[in-house]
């Protein structure tokens, strides 16, 4: 017990919100929602539109104060304080007056690193990701699929040890996609990160994860986890996806989030 | 006039680019080429035909001024040293004036990111401001301040202030949260948030509101001008204009034109270096649309 609890890097202890609003009352997103995230542990959260995924990653990297319950990063309390986790959106938001490399280097820059350092790193990672020749460009040049990795590095060259992923690759064409998926997996893996992903896309969360969670429509909380287990077994995404389990999972999942639209309609 | 402007600069701003130079060098060039073989075809047949309506006695020269008239009036007057000292007059009025508004009003646009309850606060007097014409406010300006060039400074900054102010303010409000939020979630502090993304992202909206600023600049001195005044482009239009002079009128006018014109080319300067990101995004656009 005591030894379970040093190795959930991330604790999320029944946590409530509600969000304030004026004419009908307070509105519940979360309703008492536990969930504990292990050390190296690749984990996705699906769920029904508004269930409170996003709630739930801005809660959990400090952006948003639960109104009830806790979050612990490494066995602390996270209130009112950023910057413990490595957090990637939905769209890229590279700052579009900015090069490629400096918007590479946005968050170094915010945590002070000296300029020097940060060309320096920014470049070594572009290099790593064949993005250097596009290290002066601005992002209004690059394709989605190169935005959305140069946001990927943006991320990881802050070296955080947990990364959220919110549905990173929503907006991407199918097949860069799967090349996204593959390469992001690859790279976490390969440096032991844990991760968190956001995804409306059953297939993208069974092939990737270790685990899959899905929620209930809102107010969301945990209805089902999955131990899947695919990617690693295969150490490859697109593997995962030829695994004859993957189809059982997919209906099951499915199955959960199935009913409550059903319900919603 | 505003948008030729901008074209022409593209034109330089392509010539200098090297690497796509080939391809789209060429096509530009002949569509700039045939702007202003255009513009000048134009001006030309005004002239003469006002010119030979004059000397036909088709119009009244005395009511309308003619160009060989305006001309007279011009080398007149520049010869004597007066325009001269008429154009500086209003010109460095208008510089200063709107330079020292637009400046501080942007300055402080943008600072009201840091307090939306003061900017709540001020809000009424903000907008009731906006709303008076800043003309109405040259006799108390002139009472205080005295016919000199100052009070036509004091006249367009007050003219421009609250226009870059508002603008900056609305830029600043209107900075997109997604961003705001990716900042904090690298630990960003306030005073890093406003810094790397509240005031460049504003730079379109302050770019827009220098623009405007330089028609209210002009109207603010040249109003001031004809209050009150000793020298000055405002001062020489109304004297002239009690004297019915036209030609003289029309120096005026014309030389006023030509300062909007100079300004309008400082601001897009000022544009293509601040927002030369957003250049680089428009620059093929505008290539294939030529």
């Amino acid at each position: 017990m005591n030894q379970n609890a040093i190795r959930d890097v991330v604790e999320v202890r029944n946590v409530s919100h509600f969000f304030d609003n004026p004419e009908s009352g307070s509105i519940p997103v979360l309703s008492k929602l536990s969930l504990r995230i292990r050390q190296q542990e690749f984990v996705s959260i699906v769920g029904p539109s508004g269930a409170g995924k996003s709630t739930l990653f801005n809660i959990i990297s400090g952006l948003l104060t639960p109104s009830e319950g806790s979050v612990l990063v490494h066995g602390q309390d996270i209130r009112q304080s950023t910057g413990h986790v490595g957090y990637m959106m939905q769209k890229d938001l590279l700052f579009p007056w900015r090069t490629v490399i400096e918007n590479v280097g946005l968050g170094l820059e915010i945590k002070g690193a000296a300029k020097s350092k940060r060309k320096e790193l920014g470049r070594d990672y572009l290099r790593r990701y064949g993005l250097e020749s596009f290290a002066d460009a601005y992002p209004s040049t690059l394709s989605g699929g190169m935005r959305q990795r140069v946001a990927f590095i943006r991320t990881l060259v802050t070296n955080p040890d947990i990364i959220l992923l919110d549905e990173p690759f929503s907006a991407l064409d199918y097949q860069t996609r799967l090349v996204l998926e593959e390469e992001i997996l690859s790279v976490l893996r390969e440096q032991g990160k844990t991760v968190v992903l956001v995804t409306h896309d059953i297939g993208e969360a069974i092939a990737m994860s270790d685990r899959v969670v899905v929620m209930s429509k809102r107010p969301g909380t945990v209805k089902q986890i999955y131990d899947v287990g695919l990617a690693a077994l295969h150490g490859s995404a697109l593997r995962a996806r030829a695994d004859h389990r993957y189809n059982d999972f997919f209906e099951a999942i499915w199955k959960d989030l199935d009913i409550q639209i059903g319900r919603e309609a | 006039m505003d948008h030729s402007s901008g074209e022409a600069l593209h034109v330089g701003l392509e010539t200098a680019a090297p690497t796509v130079k080939k391809r789209t060098f060429a096509p530009r060039v002949t569509l700039a080429v045939q702007t202003y073989a255009w513009r000048l075809v134009i001006a030309l047949a005004i002239l003469t035909s006002w010119e030979t309506a004059v000397r036909l006695k088709w119009v009244n020269s005395f009511l309308l001024g003619s160009p060989s008239g305006i001309w007279e009036a011009f080398l007149r007057m520049l010869l004597s040293g007066q325009l001269l000292n008429d154009i500086g007059a209003t010109l460095t009025a208008t510089l200063v004036g709107f330079a020292a508004g637009s400046l501080l009003g942007s300055l402080l646009g943008l600072g009201l990111w840091y307090s939306p309850l003061l900017a709540r606060v001020i809000d009424p007097l903000v907008i009731a401001l906006n709303g008076v014409p800043k003309i109405a406010l040259a006799p108390m300006i002139i009472i205080w301040f005295g016919s000199g060039m100052f009070s036509k400074m004091a006249l367009a900054s007050i003219a421009t202030f609250v226009v870059a102010l508002l603008s900056a303010y609305q830029g600043a409000t209107q900075v997109d949260r997604s961003l705001v939020n990716l900042m904090r979630s690298f630990g960003a502090k306030k005073y890093q948030v406003f810094w790397k993304v509240v005031v460049p992202s504003s730079i379109p909206w302050v770019i827009s509101a220098f623009r405007l600023n330089i028609g209210f600049a002009l109207v603010a001195v040249v109003g001031g001008e004809f209050i009150s005044s000793d020298r000055g482009l405002g001062h020489m239009i109304f004297v002239a204009g009690n004297l019915f002079n036209l030609n003289t009128v029309w120096v005026g006018v014309i030389l006023l034109m030509i300062a909007a014109m100079l300004l309008y080319t400082v601001v897009g300067y000022l544009e293509s270096k601040l927002l030369s990101w957003s250049k680089s995004d428009a620059g093929p656009r505008t290539s294939v649309g030529a």
